[in-house]
C-alpha cells in the first residue's frame, strides 16, 4: 500500500496538510504572543475545575480546540473549510485510489467521475464560484478523453441559477449515479473515507451518500470482470472499463429494470421474426411454385418454394415470435404477395456472405452514389428497398428524389404535354429536413413480355409512400404517385431528429428533440403511443425487424440505448457505454444483435438476449458514424460516416479472433492469462505505444475511402450488395 | 472569472441608461451572459450534428435560439461560413469582426444577376468491387493512406492486407495483385489466339471459351485495354479491327461476365470501327471490306445501347451526338457517313431517326450529290451507294414505326415526287419514290406534316 498509514481516529494532532492548526493547549509549548490567551483560557479552567462544573469545562476545552491563538477559529476539518473543501477532499480520494492496490484500482477510478461532477455542482450551488472554476480547471483534464461533451455543457455553469435550468446538471441532480463496486472495494473504501474524515473523507462520504448509488458486484463477476480489466485496461486507457450498469439511468446491466429491489433477471424478449398472414403464405407459395414452373431453377439453385420453405423454418424454437394479433396490420394485398415473392427470389439469389472463413472476410462490393453540387446543404439520404429512387432531405426545407435508372417520374396531376424529369421536389416542411424513410418495397421485376426481360423493375414496385421530418416539429407523408403531400403528424414539439417506417410498413416511429419517440400509425394523426424515458434528445431509432421492438439512441448527458415493446409501450432493456453521441443504430436481420454507433467513432455490439455488449468496434475517426446496415446473414457490419470511410466489420463474438492473435504471436505470454496472474503484463509491453492515431479494432474487415465524401447513408441490398450515399464536398 | 469581459455589461447597461452597475451584479450578470451563450451553442452543435455537417453555420444558431424559444437573430443568414477579419485594439487584444463588404446600391443595382448555382445531381460508381477498391478517377488515390486504415495489432491479418495491395506499398496497383498466374496465362494464349490470321481453329476456341468460361471477370479489364489498344495502332488492318470487335461480342455475350462498368470504355473502340475516317489498308477499301466491318461494329453497338442504355442516362446521347456530328461533316470520307447513318439508325430508333435524321437530309443530300454524279473519280460512287442503302435502311424503320391508315389525301406521281424531294433531297426523295412503296412515302412525309 502506497498511502501513507492512517491516523487514529482519535488522535488530537493535525494532519500535515492542513497547515497552522491549533492544537491543544496542553500539548502545544505556546508561543510569546498567546501567553494572554492561553493564561485567561487557564484562569477560567481553573475556576470551573474549582466550582465543580464539570460539563461546562469539558465544553469550553472542547471548543476552544478550534480557536487559534488570536482568538480566531480555526477550521479544523477540511469539511469546515468553505468552497475550498472539495479540492483537497477530491485530491486526497483521487491520491488513494491512483496509488493504491491495482486489483480495486479498476473499480474505484470509476467512482471519480460523478465525485467530480457532484462536488462542482455541490460547489457552484453553494455560490462559491472562484473555487468551483479553480476546482473543475485542476481535474477536468482526467475526464476529457472519456467525457469530452460532458465537460464542456459542465464547464459553463457558473451559477446556482444555472445548476437549476441546465439540463445535464439537473439530470445529474435528480438522479443517483450508479457504479458498480465489489464489496471489499467498498469495504476498504468506506474504511479509508472514515479514516481520513477531518481530511475531507467526510466530505466525499456526504457525496457518495447522497448522489452515488453503489451496486455491489458479487464475487464470481467480479473476479471474470478483473481478468477482463486487466487484459483490457491497457488497450483501452487508464480510465478503468465502464461498467454496463454504470451512469444515470441506474438499471441492471442490459434490462430497463431500474427498481433496486426488483430481481436481476431479464426480461424474456420475443425476437423470433413475425409469422406470417396464414392467407399471405397460401399466396405467396402458390406464385412461388408458378415461378419455379415458369423459370426452373438452375443446377445447384434451390427451387423458390424450397428457399421459401427454408427461411420459415429456420427460426429456432427456443425464440418466441411476437404475437400476430398484437400488431394489427390491414389485410394483405396483390402488391404484398408480389414483394413477398420477389424477396424469397432474392434472398435465394443473393451473394452469400458466411462471415469469416480461414481468416480472409469477405470481399463486398459497393456502390457509391455522389451528389455534388449540394454546397453542404443535404441532410441526409435515403434509397428506396427497390433500389429505383433515392431521395435527399435539404437544409433548405425541401426534400428531392431521383429515380436511379433515369425513369421519368411522373404524376397523374401534371398538366398535359408537361414532360416530367427523372427528379422531383417535395415542399412543404418550413424547416431544415433531418430523416427520410421510404415505405417498404421490393424490386418486382416486371411482367416477362415474349420472353424477354427488360431487366427495368415494373412501376408498381416502387414505394408509394415516403415520410419526411424536419426542425418544423413535424412528420409528413408523401405520395409517391402524385408527389404530393397527404399528412402532416404533428405532436411533437421539438425538431424531429429521425424517422422511420416500420420493416412491414403501416406503422413508423419517430423521434425529437423534446426526449421522446412516438409510434404512429399512417392512418391516424396522433401517436399511438410515447416513449419517455430518456434524459436527453433521442436521437436516433431503428426498427426490430418483427416490428415488435424499437431502438432509440440518445445524445449527451445519458448516451443511452434503449429498447422498447411496441405493444407494451416501455423499455425492455438499457445498454450504457457509450462516450459520444449516438447517431446510429440498426439491427441485425436476425434480430439478436443491436449495433450502435456514436460520434466518437466507436461501433458497439449488443446482444439482446443476455442484455450483454459483445463487441467494440474502433476505427473511425471522430465526427459521427452516420449510418449502418446489416449483411442479410447478420454475419457482416457496414459503416459509413463523416471520416469519408465505408467501413466492413466482422461482427462474429471475439473468441476466436483472440486466440488465433495468441497462436500468431508465437506463444510467448498467454494474453488472456487464465493461469498467470500478472498476464497482462505481456500484453503491455506489446501493444503499447505503438499505435498512433485512431485505433483500429482487427474486426475491420475492409476500409474504403471516398474522394472528399462524408458517406450518410449506407444500405445493404437483399442480394448483399452495400449502396452507399454521400456529398462531394469542395472545400472539406 | 468568466471569460465574457464584464466591461461588456457595464457598456450595454449605459447604453439602456443605467449608469452605475453594482460590480457585483456585473459579474453576475456576466457569467449568465456566458452561460446562456455556451448553451445557445451546445444546441447549435446539435443541429450541426443532424444536419451531417463539420461547420457550424449562422442557421444552426437561428435554429437552436428557436429551440430555446429566443427570437432568431435575423439578418445573418449566410449558406457559406463567414469569414472573420482581425483588428488589433491594443497589445494582445484582438478584435474579431465580420468582414462584410460596403456594397454600392446603385453598382448593385445595376449588375447582371448572378449565376444560378448548378443543380444538384448525383453520379455512380463502384467504391469496391469483391473487397478491392478499383483504381478509378472516382476514388482517391492514396497507397500510403490504405495502410493506415489497415488494421493493426495482434489480430490484423496479412491475407487481407495482401489482398488489398497493402503488403508492400506503392509498388503495383491493387488490382494487380490478384491477378492469379492461371489467368495470367489464360490472357496470354487467348490475346494472340484471337489476332491469329493463320489459324481459324485458335480463334473459334478462343472466343467459344470468352462466351462461355465463367471464371475470367478479373480478366475483363485487360480486354477491354487490349482491344483498345489494337484498335488505336492497327486502324490499317480491318482483319485486326474485326477481330478485336468479335472478342467485345463475345465478352457481351458472355452471361456470368458483369459488362456495365466497363462499357464507358469500350464504346470509344467500338465507335472508331463504325465511325473511323480510314479503315483497312488502300487496297481494302476498293473491296468495301471496311463496310461489313461498320456493319458489325453498328449492331454491336446497338446492342450494347439496348442493355446498357437503361443504367447510364448518357450513354445513348452521347453516341447519338457524335454519330450525328459526323455526318453533318462534309469533309469526312463516304465510309463515316456511312457509319454515322447505321449507328443513328440502332441507337436511336424511328424516333431518333425522326428527329435527327431527317431534318438533316437535306443539307447532307447536296453532299450525297456531289459524290453520286461527280465522276471525277470514279471510286465514290459504289460507296455513296452503300450510303443511299443505309439512309433507305433508316427510313425503313421509320415506316414501321409509323401509323397506318393515313394513305388518303396524298399526292400522287410526281406531285409526290416534289413532295419527298423537298422533305428529304433530290437523291434520296428519287430513291424513296422509285422504291414505289406508299407507306413509305408516308412515313417520310408524315414527319414533314407534323412539324
Amino acid at each position: 500500500m502506497a498511502q501513507p498509514p492512517p491516523p487514529s481516529r482519535t488522535a488530537s494532532v493535525g494532519p500535515p496538510n492542513v497547515g497552522g492548526m491549533g492544537a491543544p493547549p496542553a500539548s502545544t509549548p505556546g508561543g510569546p504572543g498567546q501567553n494572554s490567551q492561553q493564561n485567561l483560557n487557564q484562569i477560567v479552567l481553573e475556576y470551573l475545575n474549582k466550582k465543580g462544573y464539570n460539563r461546562t469545562e469539558a465544553m469550553l476545552r472542547k471548543e476552544s480546540l478550534n480557536v487559534d491563538p488570536n482568538g480566531i477559529p480555526v477550521i479544523g476539518k477540511v469539511a469546515d473549510s468553505g468552497g475550498k473543501k472539495w479540492s483537497p477532499s477530491f485530491r486526497l480520494v483521487k491520491n488513494w485510489i491512483e496509488h493504491g492496490l491495482d486489483i480495486y484500482k479498476a473499480e474505484l477510478v470509476r467512482l471519480e467521475w460523478p465525485v467530480f461532477v457532484y462536488a462542482f455542482l455541490e460547489c457552484v450551488c453553494e455560490c462559491f464560484y472562484d473555487e468551483a472554476q479553480a476546482f473543475f480547471n485542476e481535474y477536468k483534464g482526467d475526464f476529457e478523453e472519456e467525457r469530452g461533451q460532458e465537460l464542456q455543457q459542465l464547464a459553463r455553469i457558473s451559477l446556482p441559477e444555472h445548476v437549476q435550468e441546465n439540463k445535464l446538471a439537473k439530470t445529474y441532480r435528480e438522479h443517483q449515479y450508479a457504479v458498480a463496486l465489489s464489496s471489499m472495494a467498498n469495504a476498504t473504501l468506506v474504511e479509508f473515507l472514515e479514516a481520513r474524515e477531518r481530511d475531507g473523507g467526510s466530505v466525499i462520504s456526504t457525496i457518495l451518500q447522497n448522489h452515488i448509488k453503489i451496486v455491489p458486484m458479487n464475487r464470481a463477476t467480479t473476479a471474470r470482470g478483473l481478468q477482463k480489466l486487466m487484459e483490457e485496461k491497457e488497450v483501452e486507457n487508464k480510465r478503468g472499463v465502464m461498467w454496463q450498469g454504470e451512469g444515470i439511468p441506474g438499471h441492471y446491466p442490459g434490462s430497463a429494470n431500474t427498481d433496486p429491489n426488483a430481481s436481476s433477471a431479464l426480461s424474456k424478449l420475443a425476437l423470433a421474426a413475425m409469422p406470417m398472414d396464414p392467407d399471405l403464405m397460401e399466396d405467396v407459395r402458390a406464385d412461388l411454385g408458378q415461378e419455379d414452373s415458369l423459370h426452373p431453377p438452375a443446377p445447384g439453385q434451390n427451387s423458390l418454394v424450397d428457399q421459401f420453405e427454408q427461411n420459415i423454418k429456420q427460426e429456432p424454437q427456443d425464440d418466441a415470435a411476437p404475437n400476430r394479433d398484437a400488431i394489427p396490420f390491414p389485410p394483405s394485398t396483390a402488391r404484398d404477395v408480389a414483394m413477398e415473392v420477389q424477396k424469397v427470389r432474392e434472398n435465394r439469389d443473393r451473394f452469400r456472405i458466411e462471415g469469416r472463413t480461414g481468416g480472409v472476410g469477405p470481399g463486398l462490393s459497393v456502390t457509391m452514389f455522389t451528389f455534388h453540387n449540394t454546397f453542404d446543404s443535404v441532410n441526409c439520404i435515403e434509397f428506396s428497398g427497390d433500389h429505383t429512387l433515392a431521395a435527399i432531405g435539404t437544409a433548405e426545407s425541401y426534400i428531392r428524389v431521383w429515380s436511379l435508372d433515369n425513369r421519368a417520374l411522373a404524376s397523374p396531376h401534371d398538366p398535359p404535354g408537361f414532360q416530367a424529369s427523372s427528379s422531383r421536389r417535395l415542399i412543404g416542411h418550413s424547416g431544415p429536413v433531418y430523416g427520410l424513410s421510404f415505405s417498404p418495397s421490393a424490386a418486382v421485376p416486371e411482367p416477362a413480355t415474349n420472353g424477354y426481360t427488360t431487366g427495368a423493375s415494373s412501376p408498381d414496385s416502387q414505394p408509394r409512400y415516403m415520410l419526411s421530418c424536419s426542425a418544423d416539429s413535424t412528420i409528413r407523408l408523401w405520395s409517391l404517385d402524385t408527389w404530393t403531400n397527404l399528412v402532416v403528424y404533428r405532436s411533437h414539439n421539438s425538431p424531429v431528429w429521425d424517422v422511420r417506417f416500420s420493416p412491414q410498413g403501416h406503422y413508423f416511429v419517430s423521434c425529437s428533440a423534446d426526449r421522446t419517440a412516438r409510434l404512429w400509425s399512417t392512418p391516424q394523426i396522433a401517436p399511438l403511443r410515447l416513449f419517455v424515458g430518456h434524459d436527453s434528445d433521442v436521437e436516433t431509432i431503428a426498427w426490430h425487424p418483427n416490428g415488435a421492438y424499437i431502438f432509440t439512441g440518445s445524445g449527451v448527458g445519458d448516451k443511452t440505448l434503449r429498447v422498447w415493446s411496441v405493444t407494451r409501450g416501455e423499455q425492455v432493456r438499457i445498454f450504457t457505454g457509450h462516450t459520444g453521441n449516438i447517431t446510429a443504430v440498426a439491427c441485425a436481420p436476425n434480430g439478436h444483435v443491436v449495433a450502435s454507433a456514436d460520434d466518437k467513432g466507436e461501433i458497439m455490439l449488443w446482444d439482446l438476449r443476455t442484455g450483454q455488449r459483445t463487441k467494440t468496434l474502433k476505427g473511425h475517426g471522430r465526427g459521427g458514424i452516420w449510418s449502418l446496415d446489416w449483411s442479410v446473414e447478420s454475419s457482416v457490419l457496414v459503416s459509413g460516416g463523416a471520416d469519408k470511410t465505408v467501413r466492413v466489420w466482422d461482427v462474429q463474438p471475439n473468441k476466436e479472433t483472440q486466440a488465433k492473435a495468441n497462436g500468431e504471436s508465437g506463444g510467448g505470454a498467454k494474453i488472456d492469462g487464465s493461469s498467470v496472474g500478472g498476464g497482462g503484463g505481456g500484453a503491455v509491453s506489446k501493444t503499447g505505444g505503438k499505435t498512433k492515431g485512431p485505433v483500429v479494432s482487427p474486426d475491420q474487415i475492409s476500409c474504403f475511402q471516398t474522394k472528399k465524401s462524408p458517406v450518410y447513408k449506407v444500405r445493404f441490398t437483399q442480394m448483399n450488395l452495400v449502396m452507399a450515399g454521400g456529398a462531394y464536398l469542395e472545400l472539406a | 472569472m468568466s471569460v465574457w469581459n464584464p466591461e461588456n455589461v457595464t457598456d450595454v447597461a449605459e447604453s439602456i441608461g443605467i449608469a452605475s452597475l453594482n460590480r457585483e451584479v456585473v459579474e453576475h450578470l456576466s457569467r449568465d451572459v456566458e452561460y446562456r451563450i455556451s448553451e445557445v451553442l451546445t444546441e447549435a452543435l446539435k443541429f450541426m450534428r443532424h444536419a451531417k455537417r463539420t461547420t457550424l453555420t449562422t442557421q444552426d444558431v437561428s435554429q437552436a435560439l428557436r429551440l430555446l424559444d429566443v427570437e432568431p437573430l435575423y439578418g445573418y443568414d449566410s449558406t457559406r461560413p463567414l469569414r472573420f477579419g482581425e483588428a488589433s485594439i491594443g497589445p494582445g487584444q484582438p478584435l474579431f469582426y465580420v468582414e462584410d463588404e460596403e456594397v454600392d446600391f446603385e453598382k448593385l443595382i445595376n449588375a447582371p444577376l448572378p449565376k444560378v448555382p448548378r443543380e444538384i445531381s448525383f453520379t455512380a460508381h463502384w467504391l469496391a468491387v469483391e473487397g478491392v477498391q478499383p483504381s478509378i478517377p472516382q476514388n482517391p488515390i492514396s497507397t500510403q493512406s490504405n495502410a493506415e486504415l489497415a488494421t493493426r495489432g495482434p489480430g490484423a491479418n496479412s491475407t487481407l492486407a495482401a489482398l488489398s495491395g497493402n503488403d508492400n506499398q506503392g509498388v503495383k496497383p491493387p488490382v494487380k495483385h490478384v491477378l492469379s498466374k492461371e489467368l495470367q496465362l489464360y490472357f496470354d494464349r487467348v490475346a494472340p489466339a484471337i489476332m491469329d490470321e493463320t489459324n481459324e481453329d485458335y480463334r473459334t476456341a478462343a472466343f467459344a471459351s470468352l462466351k462461355t468460361d465463367t471464371g475470367i471477370h478479373q480478366l475483363v479489364p485487360y480486354f477491354v485495354q487490349f482491344v483498345a489498344n489494337k484498335v488505336t495502332h492497327n486502324l490499317k488492318s480491318t482483319f485486326i479491327l474485326l477481330q478485336s470487335m468479335q472478342l467485345v461480342a463475345a465478352l457481351l455475350e458472355n452471361p456470368s461476365l458483369y459488362m456495365a462498368p466497363y462499357v464507358p470504355s469500350i464504346v470509344p473502340s467500338v465507335l472508331t470501327c463504325l465511325i473511323g475516317k480510314n479503315l483497312g489498308s488502300p487496297s481494302d477499301m476498293a473491296d468495301d471490306v471496311h463496310f461489313a466491318l461498320r456493319d458489325f461494329s453498328a449492331s454491336l453497338l446497338s446492342s450494347i445501347a439496348r442493355r446498357y442504355g437503361p443504367t447510364s442516362s448518357t450513354l445513348k446521347p452521347r453516341i447519338a451526338r457524335s454519330c450525328l456530328s459526323n455526318l453533318l461533316d462534309s469533309n469526312k470520307p463516304v465510309g463515316t457517313h456511312y457509319g454515322a447513318v447505321l449507328g443513328l439508325t440502332f441507337i436511336a430508333g424511328a424516333a431518333g431517326v425522326r428527329s435527327l435524321l431527317v431534318p438533316n437530309l437535306k443539307a447532307y443530300d447536296a453532299h450525297l450529290q456531289r459524290i453520286l454524279f461527280d465522276n471525277s473519280t470514279g471510286l465514290r460512287r459504289p460507296e455513296a451507294e452503300f450510303v443511299v442503302r443505309a439512309l433507305m435502311r433508316a427510313l425503313e424503320v421509320l415506316e414501321q414505326d409509323a401509323v397506318a391508315g393515313m394513305q388518303n389525301g396524298h399526292p400522287e406521281g410526281q406531285a409526290l415526287r416534289e413532295r419527298l424531294v423537298e422533305a428529304i433531297g433530290e437523291v434520296m426523295g428519287a430513291a424513296v419514290f422509285e422504291s414505289g412503296r406508299q407507306g413509305l412515302a408516308n412515313a417520310v412525309l408524315e414527319k414533314d406534316l407534323a412539324v
